[in-house]
């Protein structure tokens, strides 16, 4: 899905886990998520903290879409 | 214990099999074995199994093979087996003691099998057909099965329940095989691990040992070993025959074709064949066992880890079995090229989901290093099975089961699946009935 989303011109942030597999599978910006079960929040934190887990995430994903790139590149902060 | 500082046999671990064969389940007054019938009590299994509060209704059945005999979904398919001599108890951390197995003598049932069956996760269990084409597909086709159906006490989470059945499935295998202790053995095999000092194989030969990965990943797909669940171990080492112990228990409830059941521990043939080939083909070091949990940072602590206990045994090669796919491919494929960067060869063992055309991607990550690899077969190809005389279980789970899809199940009992759905189809062990050889 992210592939033919930027085929069609639109670029793309992959949130994952696995970020070797969304490597392999060709994702060009890619933020690491949490875990495979909770990708985007951590059940064993306060809900506030999760809501701050979830903020730094989106965050940390619209300055990616915002960047240039030039290759396959992992956003880790 | 003392520590023997001579060398030698104190330091062996020698388990012997007495294989007790059985090719038939009959009801009686008295559980034995005798004359390849397994006869069974059912009151007095019924009661060994009685008693726990999140069942309220436990039943057995037989199903035997060649029979129209269909069974889903089943959980899990456990081995039994006894300790006649040695230290500890079958299936330690869990019905034992936690002492450490693999020394001494273990009666096994050879032929008999435990199936568990319940609606647990419900698309994460699984078919066994006893005759028909689906019967080629499964190793448990050709078990003589006692099959224990659990259904859950209402309002108890799904972990109990799951907990309640695999419980149930170790009572029922370790009682059987007890009764039996005094039945006539008709083969006895031999396993012997050497300490890494007392080997004598040849030193010219490579040291090979095995990465046995472990499903980890939590909320039912789990893995014990002595009882630890083990998405919280770092990697450790094994000796073989501790595993022939039942020292790896499933807890697994994930695609049925690629889950590795208690009874494929017990009998994993990377593990009888690698003892086979010691001394002959290389020098087998023992196991490596990993598990595949669902952080990257466990998946990259762990496979660092594994692959530095290789290093540090000093071994040449490595054949690394995965369990399940998906995300486990990324651990594999980790544990590979780390071995291969580290100077350690490696074949991987797995099996694939290349859609059930076949022209997808078979893995979900792949490597360079990655140039060594057996295949179990494609999960996705679709199967037809024909119906059943009758179906122990619910056979419209079919149409909920992973490898199906609403409309599996025909009026007639047809059931049209994806192979994914059918028992140890695919088993990244190679216990399966299929194969292929290269000419």
């Amino acid at each position: 899905m992210v592939k033919e989303i930027e085929r069609a011109g639109l670029p793309v942030v992959h949130v994952c886990t696995i970020v070797p597999i969304s490597l392999t599978v060709g994702a060009n910006r890619i933020i690491p998520a949490v875990a495979i079960p909770h990708p985007l929040g951590d059940p064993s934190k306060t809900a506030e903290e999760e809501k701050q887990i979830r903020r730094r995430l989106v965050e940390r994903s619209l300055k990616a879409l915002q960047t240039e790139i030039t290759d396959q590149t992992v956003f880790n902060d | 214990m003392p520590i023997s500082l001579k060398g030698g046999k104190e330091r062996t671990m020698k388990l012997e099999l007495h294989r007790v064969k059985i090719s038939k389940l009959a009801w009686g007054d008295a559980t034995s074995a005798k004359d390849g019938v397994l006869t069974v009590n059912k009151e007095e299994l019924l009661s060994v199994l009685a008693g726990d509060e999140r069942l309220t209704k436990v039943d057995v059945d037989f199903a035997q093979p060649g029979e129209s005999v269909r069974i889903l979904p089943v959980k899990d398919v456990v081995e039994p087996r006894f300790k006649l001599e040695g230290a500890g108890g079958v299936f330690p951390g869990m019905l034992s003691d936690v002492e450490t197995v693999g020394e001494g003598k273990t009666l096994v049932l050879s032929g008999a099998a435990v199936v568990t069956t319940g609606k647990i996760v419900r698309f994460q269990e699984g078919i066994i057909d006893m005759s028909g084409p689906g019967a080629e597909y499964t190793p448990y086709s050709a078990t003589c099965n006692v099959v224990v159906i659990l259904e859950n006490a209402k309002g108890i989470d799904k972990h109990e329940y799951e907990t309640a059945c695999r419980m149930a499935g170790l009572k029922a295998a370790a009682y059987l095989a007890e009764k039996c202790a005094g039945a006539k053995v008709d083969a006895v095999e031999t396993y012997e691990s050497l300490s890494l000092k007392d080997m004598p194989a040849p030193p010219t030969l490579p040291k090979v040992a095995y990465l046995y990965m472990l499903q980890s990943q939590g909320l039912l797909h789990d893995t014990y070993l002595y009882g630890v669940d083990v998405k919280k171990i770092l990697p450790t080492y094994l000796n073989p025959t501790e595993v022939m112990d039942g020292a790896i228990v499933s807890g697994n409830c994930v695609s049925a074709c690629d889950k590795n059941n208690t009874y494929v521990h017990q009998n994993n043939p990377v593990i009888a064949n690698m003892f086979k080939r010691h001394g002959v083909d290389f020098n087998f070091i023992g196991c490596i066992v990993t598990n595949e949990n669902v952080t990257l940072l466990d998946k990259r602590r762990s496979s660092s880890y594994a692959v530095k206990l290789a290093r540090t045994l000093g071994v040449d090669g490595l054949l690394i079995s995965e369990e399940g796919f998906g995300n486990p491919d990324a651990d594999l494929i980790m544990n590979c090229w780390k071995a291969e960067r580290a100077g350690i060869k490696t074949t991987l063992l797995t099996d694939e989901y290349a859609g059930q055309d076949g022209a997808s991607q078979s893995l979900a990550d792949s490597c360079v290093e990655g140039d060594a690899c057996v295949t179990a077969g494609n999960a996705n190809e679709v199967i037809v099975l024909p119906p059943m005389d009758k179906v122990i279980g619910e056979p419209e789970e079919a149409n909920v089961i992973a490898g199906g899809w609403q409309g599996s199940l025909a009026a007639d009992g047809t059931i049209t699946v994806e192979l994914q759905a059918i028992l140890g189809s695919t088993s990244e062990l190679g216990y399966t009935k299929l194969g292929a050889y290269t000419i």
